[in-house]
């Protein structure tokens, strides 16, 4: 790999990273559902040195072009990444159902109550 | 209060809401009205409210689904004994209510279904028609019963059973059809089926257009799937 790559990648990662921060900081990101992109920031940065332990282990693996295992690692993580948001985005919808049924309830229960007080 | 509470879940229905609720008024004495506007956003909410029956208005759109749980928790909050769910689009004769109730009796159900092809005076498209064939196959090998048509929005259910379906993951958010037959039975309630008259909808928009129904065929696989490995407690 040639150093400009390594220094292009390094950035990439660098700048991801401290994007992510920056949203923490100012309230826009959730920490802990910021943790997995963060992760996902280190691990391009890592990568920029990747070749230096990723090729012996691609040639042990029978891998014949290196960069296709990086591509691999990369894609396991994205794909724990949108996984671990369609979780979260279930669990929301779930929560959203039940307060708004609640609320359709609630919304019956103080109609009654101001019929109520105009009968009296 | 009354014992048996109609609910009729209603999206977007003004055109049809007030004479579904004519005729139920006029049908079914015996049960109070409730109708579940679903984020319905024309005149279906004024239209219910001038004809002086119970609404809930949920704020957004949920699903057919969610808006008729909210009707079992209301029904379950209130103490009703009975519900009997009827669409908002005049689709079904509320005077067959009466062979719910009656099939109930004799039966000694806990749900009985609404069927419009015990009578045959109804129509669907040819992939539904496949989605369908297959999965009242499935749910007769499971409940040895034969449903003919599992997503009639035209049921009766007691008390046991709708406030067992109006706890939080009970019921889908969308359509409920062999699942929902598959997971009651699993839970001992006896699910039967009763003929129903349907009225001829006019201009009626099908629920499945599209890739929908590809889709909605692989969503019910999985939620046959599930049925079958879940564990209940």
């Amino acid at each position: 790999m040639s150093i400009n790559i390594r220094i292009l990648i390094f950035i990439v990662g660098l700048l991801i990273f401290i994007m992510i921060l920056e949203l923490v900081r100012k309230r826009k990101f959730r920490e802990e559902l910021s943790v997995i992109w963060l992760i996902i920031g280190v691990v391009i940065i890592l990568s920029s040195f990747a070749d230096l332990i990723i090729d012996p282990i691609a040639r042990k693996l029978g891998i014949y072009y290196p960069p296709a295992l990086v591509i691999l690692i990369l894609s396991f993580f994205l794909i724990s990444a949108i996984l671990y948001f369609s979780i979260v985005v279930s669990d929301l919808k779930t929560k959203n159902k039940e307060l708004i049924q609640k609320i359709a309830l609630m919304e019956y229960k103080l109609n009654q109550a101001y019929k109520k007080d105009e009968g009296a | 209060m009354k014992s048996y509470l109609i609910i009729i879940p209603a999206y977007n229905e003004e055109n049809y809401i007030a004479k579904v609720l004519i005729d139920v008024k006029k049908a079914t004495s015996y049960a109070d009205v409730l109708v579940v506007s679903d984020g319905s956003n024309d005149n279906t909410v004024e239209i219910a409210k001038q004809m002086g029956v119970m609404i809930l208005d949920i704020p957004c759109n949920i699903g057919y689904g969610g808006a008729v749980q909210t009707g079992f928790r209301f029904a379950t909050e209130y103490g009703y004994d009975h519900v009997i769910t009827i669409d908002g689009d005049a689709q079904h004769d509320p005077y067959s209510a009466r062979n719910l109730i009656d099939m109930m009796s004799s039966e000694e159900a806990d749900v009985v279904i609404g069927s419009r092809f015990l009578e045959g005076t109804y129509k669907m498209g040819i992939a539904r028609k496949i989605g369908s064939w297959i999965f009242s196959v499935i749910a007769r090998l499971y409940t040895k019963t034969r449903f003919t048509d599992p997503t009639s929005g035209f049921q009766l259910l007691n008390r046991r059973v709708f406030s067992y379906l109006s706890n939080a993951d009970n019921y889908p958010l969308d359509y409920p059809d062999v699942n929902i037959i598959m997971a009651l039975h699993k839970m001992k309630f006896k699910v039967v089926e009763s003929p129903v008259k349907m009225l001829e909808k006019p201009g009626g928009k099908s629920i499945h257009s599209g890739l929908a129904p590809l889709f909605y065929v692989v969503r019910m696989f999985l939620a046959i799937l599930m049925v079958l490995i879940r564990k209940e407690n």
